[in-house]
């Protein structure tokens, strides 16, 4: 009963351990366990997915994602990554119009010191 | 242009209130409908290129307490089959969304055509006095695709890149006498020990490819990408039929200072 269920979740494992029960049982309550951890992982995994894609859109606007944001959530604008990285790649004209936005509210630190001159670094805030 | 983006701005705070209102008041994490509703500013966005016009948006005020009663089955049918839709949520849905795939309530993933070898971009880099970390980064970055919004790990988005005078890329400080590259044959005492000098007069585009294949993922499709960089000692390359244009490097200090 165990041992049936065992194996048919050991469906696409290697070598003996889809075929072997003593095996098979290792390897099952390990793919059990993982994917227990990733069910909790794949919403970090995929947070950090849009991130680096709304990260990328920006850039292309001249904006890099920290300022965006905190221009976004100057504005009060309460749109989450998720959507933001689907509006980047499936409306760009939107996203431009996000991007202007966040820009008026928080113009950034344009005036980043290049790390040749250590002395001082200034930071528009 | 300033009065429309502030009318922009005032109408996504608006939006962006009401989106939050109604979240609180589906405390009950009815994801399809909160999804959907947040669905409703990028379909109107979408089908007028950004700028609201006010005759779209009086209708949000209107259909307020309508959207909250029905029901949100509704909603889950949405996209697929307009007569589902009652008369007065028309307005959300376009047309070309009615018969398409759902993109707002499913997670993109690129499909075959959406990385087609041949429709890929190619970069050209002259790689004279540039710094070689500097420059390697760049192209990495854009071999991965990291610089499109569709970027995904598991795919091979990225662009190709021509790196051309190759033997003239510059390293800062001692490095040209004192980095040393290090090669196993897998024998014991087989390590061969070179300095960027010697390697540069050996085989000069090895030095770029070392670099870039470090800064790529280590994999199959790592391996993959490096494929993608093609560079040439001289000043030409024999990709003129793919058009290369320009890579844009943003870094400030890739070119050596004299």
């Amino acid at each position: 009963m165990n041992k049936k269920e065992i194996l048919k979740l050991a469906k696409g494992f290697r070598g003996r351990a889809k075929n072997c029960i003593r095996i098979a049982r290792e390897r099952v309550e390990k793919a059990l366990q993982y994917s227990y951890r990733d069910r909790r992982n794949k919403k970090r995994d995929m947070r950090s997915l849009w991130i680096q894609s709304i990260n990328a859109g920006t850039r292309q606007h001249g904006v890099n994602y920290g300022n965006f944001m905190h221009g976004l959530m100057k504005e009060n604008i309460q749109l989450n990554r998720k959507v933001l990285s689907e509006i980047s790649m499936h409306e760009p004209y939107s996203f431009r119009a996000l991007v202007d936005i966040s820009r008026n509210a928080f113009p950034g630190n344009k005036n980043v010191v290049l790390p040749t001159r250590k002395a001082d670094v200034s930071i528009n805030v | 242009m300033e009065a429309a983006t502030v009318k922009q701005s005032v109408k996504l705070k608006k939006m962006a209130i009401l989106c939050a209102s109604t979240s609180t008041i589906f405390s009950s994490s009815e994801r399809t409908s909160f999804g959907s509703l947040k669905k409703t500013i990028p379909s109107n966005q979408s089908s007028f290129l950004g700028f609201f016009p006010v005759a779209a948006l009086s209708k949000p005020g209107s259909v307020r307490p309508t959207t909250l009663s029905f029901s949100k089955r509704d909603f889950r049918v949405c996209c697929q089959d307009l007569s589902l839709v009652p008369e007065n949520q028309r307005w959300m849905f376009e047309e070309s969304e009615a018969d398409g795939p759902d993109i707002w309530n499913n997670t993109w993933y690129p499909k075959a055509k959406d990385h087609i070898n041949t429709e890929k971009t190619w970069y050209v880099v002259d790689a004279t006095d540039k710094i070689l970390g500097r420059l390697a980064s760049t192209i990495s970055v854009h071999i991965r695709g990291k610089n499109l919004a569709t970027y995904t790990p598991s795919v091979d988005m990225g662009a190709f890149v021509i790196v051309v005078n190759a033997e003239k890329v510059s390293v800062s400080g001692k490095k040209r006498t004192q980095k040393l590259y290090r090669r196993h044959s897998g024998r014991p005492g087989g390590m061969k020990v070179e300095t960027f000098n010697q390697l540069q007069q050996r085989i000069p585009e090895r030095i770029i490819e070392h670099a870039v294949r470090g800064m790529l993922p280590k994999g199959r499709l790592g391996r993959a990408l490096f494929n993608h960089l093609k560079v040439y000692k001289g000043p030409d390359h024999p990709h003129d039929a793919q058009k290369p244009i320009e890579l844009p490097i943003r870094d400030k200090r890739v070119q050596k200072q004299r």
